[in-house]
């Protein structure tokens, strides 16, 4: 048998006992629960085979499984998150009920994202996606808040994905008579012209609406700051990738093939970068933690859509370095909150305030990943975000630059919002009692925090794979000239040229801070914040000094029309007008028989009156 | 060879009789010998349909007269298969309901398991039967049977639900006398295949008009839009497990019927098409009805209706392919939707009005039920890797192969329907607090039985399709090939 039936095998074996294992004791199934995880992590990795395949035959269907370099990349992004996300889960899920629920499913969102990568068939592509959505949706509704109307619109929307997907699926089989990926790829380009421009549109809408693309995304604020933290984490940091490794397939093998190629592009392109600019604005006006991260998750999704939609090999490399830098960091950013959450029991950042000496690693984890996202040097976001403008620069797309560009700077509200909201401000009595967080969840997130900062330095770590991957697809080999393609690369290719440099500035204020520290070690004493005189007066114990209502009022009623339009109300509306319509029709069955009788007559009759028409 | 298609119907019409007479002595036997005839059919045509697979198609001729002339039962892997399906089903809804009212000396009671096995008897007699005539009297006896168990309790409702099935029911017969002796008269003969043989002799104008006749008989019975108005109060009114009963053995017969109308006995050019339109119009219809349904049994009802027009839809698509998916989809449908009437009643049993609301919380009282329920309504949805995703993908393959693009999309948009409000209530059963301090009824063990059994065949259809595919590919074939159905009968010597 070969090494990914097991795997699959061992996570669905692993998912069924550890659900019910709770009945046996608890720490039987968080261990359980981990060695689910962490067991196919490691037979994946020390079995790593492109070549190989896997073919399951079914006596109408033939499920092939196999790896390719991109499924790789993506691979490492899953199992890596889902193992450090699995250490935080067992800290977080503590003494919380539905435990064997939430592992159940997580596990089984797992198997199907690696199910997904290693499909090569189109069938078992939606298999697995299909298991994704519902294992996801479940645990979307896991604290069983609104279920109704969250719940049922992260699932409507992921159905129309899905099932936009499985008609191009059933498209293709059609017209190639084959559901293998790579038959569908090279008979794309015998296809007529509506089919070929048919089938890109609707695999599209199936991996945006994961991608959370606009008009798409609608689920997406909901959704993520519904799930149990330790979930989302693996939510927006790797199941939203699903959508992205779609779309890349689609746009390096299906849509270079179209004459309508570069239209599509900036369609999509633009559709990214609105969503990204929009939901940005979005993320500043959240005074929740949960959904101010949920709203920047759909945000950095457009930038990568921005990136693999332009298709330059740079825009490739940036789009896929995003994605990976994003699963890392914005992954910390909600296990932050989660850690948060878990000891203060709100997420809310007008109410908790003051944690950094409460929580200090995590708020260290914070930081880190806060000046990723923000994308500033030396860390592994300003690598990506750079690389992106520059790519956008150099295939001439000005104004989408700039709207990136205003979308990026614009986040920077938001990343100082969350950061001050939870760790800096004045202390208050309310959140004294709080303590860090337990181990197993403070070091996943600081292990992911070092990774940010080590891609920052050396992003060829990961750029290697993904010119890997993007070379299997036909894009030039671009990882021995990185220099040529990016001025932020040093002359050899190997790194950041800007971060001797920005280290050496580092380390100077290092040396400067300890110096100061000595220089000033007898004479300071600590301090509360209210230890202070404001033009002569002392604030009493219950001033409240910090500024928490209304953050950032001005900029937001500056932007205020950009979000008057809200497509999620559209929606909520057409779906309220459709129930009403559906409710019309309900009152053709009104319950009487002598009205059945009628119908039966007039279907007699009609049939009669047409049957020179309908038969021949 | 354990016997012959003959027994199908003699030993439970035999059994039907007896029984009265044995409940005198020992009041059980009322309930347990239904359920051992009902084993003996499944047995047999478990046998028989591994018969088939080496010899063909078995023809019996009842009484010596060879066909034309005589009354002929075919089980050949096609009518073998819903034969089978529909004795399967009909043992479960024994297993199901044998503590059912444990009251034995109830009055309803007793006929209540005399009147299921002549449903399942009627059912199997229109699937196996050869001769137009002989399926009249066996849609008769379903029907019979059928307003019988509607009125089970005997409550205004279910009688007003049962007269409206009667009403519908006494049209439907009328018409479909009027076309058997329409046919009759043309063509001299009852034998569906000689009819089939004939046909081309038959004006056009009366071929067309027998057809109607056909169709408005028939499709009462397999719920077809505008007919199917008495369904939903019937689902409603009649026991639990009856539901299951209609859903996955009556609306099956009927729609063996159409199929064998349809396809086998006339030649008309539009009638596929006209059945695609049928189908369809009954899918939509039903889908967005059931979505606005606030009681639990009609919006299964509804579901069921639409489930059966997809199926029409995926006769009407005509191709092997198109054939498969119906019958793949015909076989889910029976198991999922009798395993969500199964689960779904026991979820509101205790509660009076049954509405959906009535679910609320149920996921801590009913575990079992409720995970039984909510992998019928995954299942049902065709959410991999349940049964129902290979049904929903072989529908949408074949529809693709005839190049029929928009009735892929309609399927698809409706099914997000189907999703919605079958989501809705499992969300109800886990995430909402129950209501009041209402009490619940646990399952009885044989139904849990019952239920789980369904709960793992749909499992491991959907692991393994292969299990039945075998089959469904022989039954396909069988029907499409048309002339071979014809020249096996007319040509049968023994």
């Amino acid at each position: 048998m070969d090494i990914i039936n097991i795997i699959l095998l061992v996570f669905l074996a692993g998912a069924l006992l550890t659900a019910f294992a709770g009945k046996v004791s608890s720490i039987v199934q968080d261990t359980l629960f981990l060695i689910t995880i962490i067991v196919p992590a490691i037979l994946f990795f020390l079995n790593i085979n492109i070549n190989s395949e896997t073919v399951i035959s079914l006596s109408k269907i033939q499920l092939t499984f196999g790896l390719t370099p991109l499924s790789l990349f993506f691979a490492f992004i899953v199992f890596g998150l889902a193992i450090l996300a699995g250490f935080y889960a067992v800290g977080q899920m503590q003494g919380k009920k539905r435990k064997g629920y939430l592992y159940f499913n997580f596990l089984l969102s797992i198997a199907a994202m690696f199910g997904i990568l290693v499909s090569k068939d189109l069938v078992s592509f939606f298999i697995f996606w299909e298991i994704m959505t519902w294992s996801s949706y479940l645990l979307v509704i896991y604290n069983g808040k609104n279920v109704q109307q969250i719940g049922i619109k992260y699932f409507v929307m992921s159905a129309i994905g899905a099932y936009a997907m499985l008609m191009a699926i059933v498209i293709v089989h059609s017209l190639t008579g084959s559901f293998l990926i790579s038959d569908m790829i090279d008979g794309f380009a015998d296809m007529s012209a509506g089919m070929k421009l048919l089938i890109p549109i609707l695999l599209l809408t199936g991996f945006g609406v994961k991608a959370a693309l606009m008009p798409l995304h609608i689920w997406a604020p909901d959704a993520y700051s519904n799930a149990p933290m330790s979930y989302t984490s693996v939510f927006s940091g790797a199941l939203s990738k699903m959508g992205i490794y779609g779309m890349v397939i689609v746009f390096m093998t299906l849509i270079t093939k179209l004459p309508q190629e570069s239209l599509i592009r900036d369609i999509i392109a633009w559709l990214g970068a609105i969503t990204a600019a929009i939901s940005t604005l979005w993320a500043i006006k959240q005074d929740d933690a949960k959904r101010l991260l949920a709203y920047s998750s759909i945000g950095q999704l457009g930038y990568i859509v921005v990136g693999v939609a332009i298709g330059t090999p740079l825009a490739m490399l940036a789009g896929l370095f995003l994605a990976f830098m994003h699963g890392v960091f914005k992954s910390t950013l909600f296990m932050v909150v989660g850690a948060v959450e878990k000891q203060t029991g709100t997420s809310n950042l007008k109410e908790v305030t003051g944690l950094i000496r409460k929580m200090p690693w995590t708020f260290l984890a914070a930081l880190i990943s806060i000046i990723a996202l923000a994308g500033i040097p030396p860390l592994g976001g300003f690598v990506g975000k750079w690389m992106l403008y520059e790519s956008l620069i150099t295939s001439n797309h000005y104004l989408l630059v700039t709207l990136v560009f205003f979308s990026s700077t614009a986040a920077f509200l938001y990343c100082y919002k969350f950061l001050f909201g939870f760790f800096l401000g004045q202390e208050e009595k309310e959140w004294a009692h709080v303590k860090e967080a337990p181990a197993i969840m403070v070091v996943p997130m600081l292990i992911l925090s070092a990774i940010s900062v080590v891609l920052g330095t050396f992003p060829q770590l990961i750029l290697k794979p993904i010119n890997s991957a993007l070379a299997f697809y036909g894009m030039p080999d671009t990882y021995n000239n990185l220099w040529k393609e990016s001025m932020i690369f040093n002359k050899w290719g190997d790194q950041v040229a800007l971060t001797p440099i920005v280290y050496g500035i580092a380390i100077v204020f290092v040396i400067f801070a300890v110096f100061l520290f000595f220089k000033n070690r007898k004479t300071s004493r600590y301090v509360t914040t209210k230890d202070i005189s404001t033009s002569g007066e002392v604030p009493k114990e219950y001033e409240n000094l910090t500024f928490k209502e209304n953050f950032f009022q001005p900029f937001l009623r500056a932007v205020e029309p950009a979000m008057r339009r809200q497509m999620d109300k559209y929606m909520l509306a057409f779906a309220k007008g459709l129930e009403d319509l559906f409710d019309f029709t309900r009152r053709i069955y009104n319950g009487n028989g002598q009205t059945y009788a009628i119908y039966a007559l007039l279907f007699v009759i009609l049939l009669l009156l047409l049957s020179n028409n309908l038969f021949s | 060879m354990v016997g012959t298609p003959v027994l199908f119907i003699v030993i439970p019409l035999l059994a039907a009789f007896i029984i009265p007479l044995t409940g005198m002595v020992w009041k059980n036997s009322v309930r347990i010998i239904p359920g051992i005839v009902l084993s003996y059919m499944l047995i047999l045509s478990i046998s028989l349909l591994w018969h088939i697979t080496e010899t063909g198609t078995v023809i019996e001729v009842i009484a010596g007269w060879k066909p034309p002339i005589g009354i002929n039962l075919v089980f050949s892997p096609f009518s073998g298969f819903f034969a089978t399906l529909m004795i399967f089903l009909g043992l479960l809804v024994w297993v199901y309901s044998y503590k059912f009212k444990r009251n034995i000396d109830s009055e309803p009671a007793l006929k209540y398991f005399i009147l299921l096995m002549l449903l399942v008897t009627g059912s199997v007699g229109i699937v196996l039967t050869g001769d137009i005539f002989n399926m009249f009297v066996f849609i008769e006896i379903v029907g019979i049977s059928g307003y019988g168990l509607t009125s089970f309790y005997t409550r205004r409702d279910s009688a007003e639900a049962a007269f409206k099935y009667l009403f519908m029911g006494s049209i439907a017969s009328t018409f479909l006398l009027l076309a058997i002796m329409i046919v009759y008269s043309q063509l001299g003969t009852l034998n569906i295949a000689e009819i089939a043989d004939k046909m081309p002799m038959m004006s056009n104008k009366l071929k067309v008009i027998s057809l109607i006749f056909f169709m408005l008989a028939i499709g009462v019975e397999a719920e077809m839009f505008p007919l199917n108005g008495w369904a939903p109060d019937v689902y409603t009114q009649a026991p639990g497990p009856i539901g299951a009963a209609f859903a996955g053995i009556v609306a099956k017969a009927a729609t063996y019927a159409t199929i064998r109308v349809m396809f086998t006995m006339y030649d008309l050019s539009g009638a596929m098409d006209f059945l695609i339109v049928m189908g369809i119009l009954t899918f939509i219809v039903a889908e967005t009805t059931a979505l606005r349904q606030d009681r639990l049994k009609r919006m299964l009802a509804y579901s069921s209706i639409g489930q059966m027009g997809l199926v029409m839809v995926a006769f009407g698509i005509g191709t092997k392919e198109g054939i498969f998916a119906a019958l793949f989809l015909i076989f889910n449908h029976a198991i999922i939707k009798g395993l969500l009437f199964f689960s779904g009643s026991y979820l509101v049993y205790t509660k009076k009005e049954k509405h959906i609301s009535d679910v609320n919380g149920m996921g801590k009282y009913l575990p079992i039920t409720s995970v039984l329920f909510t992998i019928g309504a995954f299942a049902i949805i065709g959410l991999p890797p349940f049964s129902g995703f290979w049904g929903k993908l072989a529908i949408l393959t074949a529809a693709a192969d005839s190049k029929m693009v928009a009735l892929i999309a309609i399927i698809l948009s409706v099914s997000v329907l189907e999703a919605v409000y079958y989501l809705r209530v499992v969300n109800r059963i886990y995430f909402f607090p129950k209501k009041e301090s209402m009490e619940t009824q646990k399952p009885t063990i044989n139904a849990l039985i019952a239920m789980i059994s369904l709960g793992i065949i749909i499992l491991v259809i959907g692991f393994y399709p292969d299990l039945i595919t075998g089959f469904i590919d022989r039954a396909a074939a069988d029907l499409m090939d048309k002339t071979g159905y014809i020249k096996d009968i007319l040509t049968i010597n023994n």
